[in-house]
């Protein structure tokens, strides 16, 4: 017992102390958690966005009534300002110099969208006003595309940018759209339909980008450390001879793994505690893993990744060749697992993948039992698919596993 | 004749085989209790092969092994306890403290000296919290020499223990050998070192091939030869009939490269007609050399080649 | 010169055995692209939405209706029960959900698709605006006529992430192949052997170089070859500059190599810190996320790194995107020139006898 407890101390105090493993297994899985959860967290948000955009007026005010695209131009205008101080506005106008020529500008600024130093050109044309005059003036509701006021946005296809800049132009336009027709009289905006928004899965409210994060990252974590610290340290230990010199003594490699293992348990849970930490008190994480279940997964996981550790280091010869084994498997494992995206639309032969990784009901299971998660498994599947992996890499690498340079 | 109660370890038929490698080819020796036991060999004899069923991490293909009084086919771990180990080139946890080594260690047995004795007695307290990866050659040679005698065991391995070691530190370790034994140790050694095996040994087994092909005292292989001097000197181009002709001077006359050796009861008789031949061939005696037979040469004796290759 | 050619042809000869190698240098931006491939497939967004909706017929559900069949960026799926219909929105069947029972519009979303519901919700208020319009038999006065500007060639996402890819696995190899290779080299005391030849630390230099930027080119174009195949992408390759804007950015990146080897000892810390920097670059250079979407900080900083530059180089190249021909340029010149600054630092100061 004593002997086991010292192995497995051991194995604790060598990874936090080697460099490779603490970089691995401690600091890459907090700097994957803060490059996410600051970066993506932080896309889309109001006030955080800005795109470039070119307002071109090239409509003549009609003498007698309103001239609606200075209300289009205005309404622009407003988007060009901050919501809030030292927050950035939506967007930022670019528009022709006082007594410059229109039409040289539209042309600079048309190229300047193609290069990308634009994300959408708003022109109104010359006949602007009359044709909402027109339109306001007797045509019933028709099919869209009929004559009205033409409001051009040119844009690029494929630049995200560009295209979400252009859906955000169509939502201003359809908002002065609607004022101008409520102040018209026509539209009785008190009678329109209101709108809600509900976030799915979840109950009411939406969850936090760094919530849905953290659990996958601390999965990860244990999975790395599992695919390349276990392989890594106990290939190492035999091929230089660490590990015959335990052989030497009494202690038996049984015991050699019960304490293996609990240091590796052990790891895990360090690294479980500083990734929490730092999701709680860095990013506002509010996931708890405080009850059963979730803590049934997260102890799940570890095994799983132990025993998937152990079995690669029983299929190879040295521990170069582990390497290699566990890099070229980290990428499919980890990507076609739902860990980071969505695995939708696959091909059989990447569904398969998807179905037959352990890590994709780890995940599935942990983050819905958080309630940052849909379920897509029945839970027996969920616990039932890693046990069956656990079994299945236990077996081989109890029978194959060399503890000897082999002679 | 010896008491059974007075030999430690007893070793009938062994043999491992790879494939068609005879590696160790049915040896037997017995190992009295407080003496220094070595396995003398160059390097392929199969001395480490053997070192290591009998310390436990190999399977013999046949034989038996009797120590500590019971007869066992393999060491168990019953024997391990009471069994202490240096391995040769075997490595330690870099990123561990000398210390937790140790107590590593001591944790697998169920009786251990303290870790700062241990250290103590292998001159390593200074270095108890340093990291095995600071440690310099010799003193990772220490602190494996500590973690063979945490248990202070009854039985002691030392395979190849100053193989790669500078002179200071071999002396370190023959004195440690010699500590030992006057302490009541065991000691069962391997090494391809004559001045080793002579200086340390109380009993040799010279081992070649998988074989052994000699045994007894350091004195008892020397007179085994029957010879009690040895001269050598250097010579180059002799013809074959100068070879034939130095025979008849002493007897196994042997050249190896430039250096003829010649074995003589009669050291007179032989320099005198080595002298006169000389002076009538007008091949200098370059060189020349009297000595005691050592077990270089019962080695190249018995099989027409060097220890050391 | 005949030092050099053995050199390089040893070199190469190294390089093509050491499978592990090269299986890394091809095989990572295929397990990228294939993997991504597939998985933005179905990648909705601003171009094509997919919207599940449940109707409950009655009080203008069709006016609903024809809403939804004229926005001609939304793929449309009916569901009988709302219970259903978020279901698929968790599932990710659709984008979006929308649900109708007479009294108010509900949409749904999938709060862990964070990048992508901002689009969405814009999609949505479309439709709401459109449909109380229609309720009340009011056409809208302004029309929105959108028209593309953009390259042929893009014509999806998945065509503009391709180059992105292609940058990043030059990026990697570039980084890491030289510096990483010598101190690999150093470590294993094959360089002190090398050292105290008559060759020059140069030729090495150069040797290594030569092939890895070989090697490095081929793998790009096999990325290409397969995404055109598999996924039916179409370039519009401008060959010479492709190939003059590969070279300049690996020479680059090969330079920019060797700060990390000046900084860093050990050949297994200098992949850490390539790594590290790889992922940094990886999400902030405008290859999974629109620059314009990120907080100002974040914009200076893509600004910053060479990666941004790379994959605005690979799409210009690639013929997916338009960028001015003096900056294409203007880059390729400073990539070249960190190369021609760098390279020689590492010749003279990474390629020295070990000090023992």
């Amino acid at each position: 017992m004593k002997g086991i407890l010292w192995v497995a101390r051991v194995q604790l105090v060598t990874a936090l102390r080697e460099r490779e493993t603490l970089f691995w297994f401690v600091i890459f899985p907090v700097f994957i958690l803060a490059l996410l959860a600051s970066v993506v967290g932080s896309i889309g948000k109001e006030g955080e966005m800005n795109f470039d955009l070119t307002l071109v007026n090239l409509a003549k005010p009609s003498s007698a009534s309103v001239d609606f695209a200075a209300i289009v131009e205005r309404a622009f205008e407003e988007t060009g300002k901050p919501p809030a101080p030292g927050k950035q506005p939506l967007f930022t106008l670019h528009r022709p110099a006082p007594g410059e020529d229109s039409q040289a500008f539209l042309v600079r600024e048309e190229k300047a969208l193609r290069i990308g130093r634009r994300a959408v050109v708003v022109v109104l044309p010359e006949g602007f006003n009359e044709g909402i005059l027109g339109r306001a003036g007797g045509a019933a509701a028709g099919p869209s595309g009929s004559t009205g006021g033409r409001v051009l946005v040119y844009y690029t296809k494929g630049s995200d940018a560009s295209e979400i800049a252009a859906s955000i132009v169509e939502q201003v336009l359809a908002g002065v759209d609607q004022r101008i027709l409520a102040e018209s009289g026509r539209f009785q905006t008190a009678a329109s339909v209101p709108t809600e928004t509900r976030w799915v899965g979840v109950g009411a409210t939406e969850i936090a980008y760094v919530d849905f994060l953290l659990p996958g990252v601390i999965l990860m974590g244990f999975f790395l450390s599992g695919l390349f610290g276990v392989p890594g340290s106990v290939l190492f230990a035999r091929d230089r001879k660490i590990l015959q010199r335990y052989w030497v003594t009494p202690l038996e490699v049984r015991q050699y793994l019960a304490g293996f293992s609990l240091g590796h348990l052990g790891l895990c849970v360090c690294q479980f505690f500083l990734l929490l930490v730092i999701g709680r008190y860095a990013f506002g994480a509010k996931v708890l893993f405080a009850e059963l279940v979730p803590v049934l997964f997260l102890v799940l996981s570890a095994v799983t990744f132990l025993a998937f550790g152990f079995f690669i280091a029983a299929v190879v010869r040295t521990a170069n060749a582990g390497m290699a084994l566990a890099n070229l498997l980290n990428m499919p494992m980890l990507f076609l697992s739902g860990l980071f995206f969505p695995v939708r639309g696959l091909p059989l032969v990447l569904k398969a993948i998807v179905y037959a990784n352990p890590m994709s009901y780890l995940v599935e299971g942990l983050r819905t039992s958080l309630g940052v998660g849909a379920r897509e498994f029945p839970l027996e599947v969920t616990f039932g698919v890693p046990l069956l992996w656990i079994a299945v890499c236990t077996v081989v690498a109890s029978r194959r596993l060399q503890w000897d340079v082999g002679r | 004749m010896q008491d059974a109660s007075s030999i430690l370890m007893r070793v009938t038929g062994l043999e491992k085989h790879y494939g068609a490698v005879r590696a160790v080819d049915g040896i037997s020796f017995s190992v009295p209790r407080a003496s220094v036991f070595t396995i003398l060999g160059p390097n392929g004899a199969g001395k480490t092969t053997t070192l290591e069923i009998l310390e436990g991490i190999r399977e013999p293909d046949r034989g038996e092994i009797e120590v500590f009084g019971a007869k066992l086919r393999r060491v168990t771990r019953a024997v391990k306890e009471r069994m202490g180990v240096l391995l040769q080139d075997a490595n330690f946890e870099p990123y561990l403290r000398v210390k937790e080594v140790i107590a590593l260690f001591a944790s697998f047995f169920r009786r251990a000296v303290s870790v700062d004795e241990i250290l103590t007695r292998v001159a390593l307290q200074d270095k108890a919290k340093a990291m095995v990866r600071t440690l310099s050659g010799g003193q990772r040679q220490r602190l494996a020499v500590a973690v063979a005698l945490i248990n202070d065991p009854e039985l002691v391995f030392l395979d190849e223990p100053t193989t790669g070691l500078d002179p200071q530190a071999r002396r370190n370790m023959w004195s440690i050998v010699a500590g030992l034994k006057e302490r009541g140790k065991t000691i069962i050694l391997t090494t391809h070192y004559m001045e080793e095996a002579e200086a340390l040994s109380d009993h040799i087994c010279i081992m070649d091939l998988g074989k052994i092909i000699a045994e007894g005292s350091p004195r008892q292989l020397a007179a085994g030869l029957g010879r009690e001097t040895i001269v050598e000197f250097v010579a180059d181009h002799l013809d074959p009939g100068d070879v034939d002709n130095l025979k008849t001077f002493g007897q196994g006359a042997r050249t190896d490269g430039e250096v003829v050796t010649l074995q003589t009861n009669d050291l007179v008789g032989t320099m005198e007609g080595l002298l006169a031949w000389s002076r009538e061939r007008g091949i200098p005696l370059a060189n020349m050399a009297v000595r005691q037979p050592n077990l270089e040469d019962v080695f190249l004796a018995l099989t027409g080649r060097r220890l050391r290759e | 010169m005949k030092a050099f050619l053995a050199l390089v042809r040893a070199e190469a000869v190294l390089l093509l055995r050491d499978r592990i190698a090269l299986l890394l240098i091809f095989l990572f931006p295929l397990v990228f692209i294939l993997i991504f491939g597939f998985l933005m497939g179905g990648r909705g967004g601003p171009q094509s939405a997919r919207i599940g909706v449940a109707l409950a017929s009655g009080t203008d559900s069709g006016a609903l209706e024809a809403v939804l069949e004229g926005a001609a960026s939304l793929r449309v799926t009916h569901y009988a029960l709302s219970s259903a219909l978020e279901e698929a929105v968790a599932k990710r069947d659709v984008d979006f959900g929308l649900v109708w029972a007479g009294e108010k519009l509900v949409f749904l979303y999938d709060p862990s698709r964070v990048q992508e519901n901002f689009a969405f919700q814009q999609l949505a208020q479309g439709i709401a605006t459109d449909f109380n319009l229609r309720r009340q038999s009011v056409s809208p006065l302004l029309a929105a006529e959108k028209i593309d500007l953009g390259k042929k060639a893009a014509a999806n996402s998945f065509s503009l992430l391709v180059p992105g890819i292609l940058a990043f696995a030059v990026l990697s190899a570039g980084l890491f192949a030289v510096s990483g290779h010598l101190t690999a080299m150093k470590e294993r005391k094959i360089l002190d052997r090398l050292l105290v030849t008559p060759m020059r630390p140069v030729h090495l230099l150069a040797a290594i170089v030569v092939v890895r930027l070989a090697v490095v080119y081929v793998s790009t174009l096999i990325t290409l070859f397969v995404s055109m195949t598999v996924f039916r992408v179409s370039f519009d390759v401008d060959w010479p500059r492709y190939t003059l804007f590969v070279a300049a950015s690996t020479l680059g990146m090969m330079g920019f190599g060797t700060l990390i080897a000046l900084v860093v000892r050990r050949s297994s810390s200098a992949g850490y810190l390539a790594n590290i920097l790889g992922m940094v670059m990886m999400f902030l250079s405008g290859i999974y996320f629109p620059i314009e979407m990120m907080p100002s900080v974040l914009r200076a900083v893509s600004r910053a790194l060479p990666l941004t530059y790379m994959a605005e180089g690979m799409r210009y190249t690639t013929g997916v995107a338009e960028i001015s021909g003096l900056r294409f340029w203007v880059v390729t010149a400073v990539f070249f020139g960190m190369a021609a600054v760098l390279l020689p630092v590492l010749a003279r100061y990474v390629m020295v006898p070990e000090r023992r």
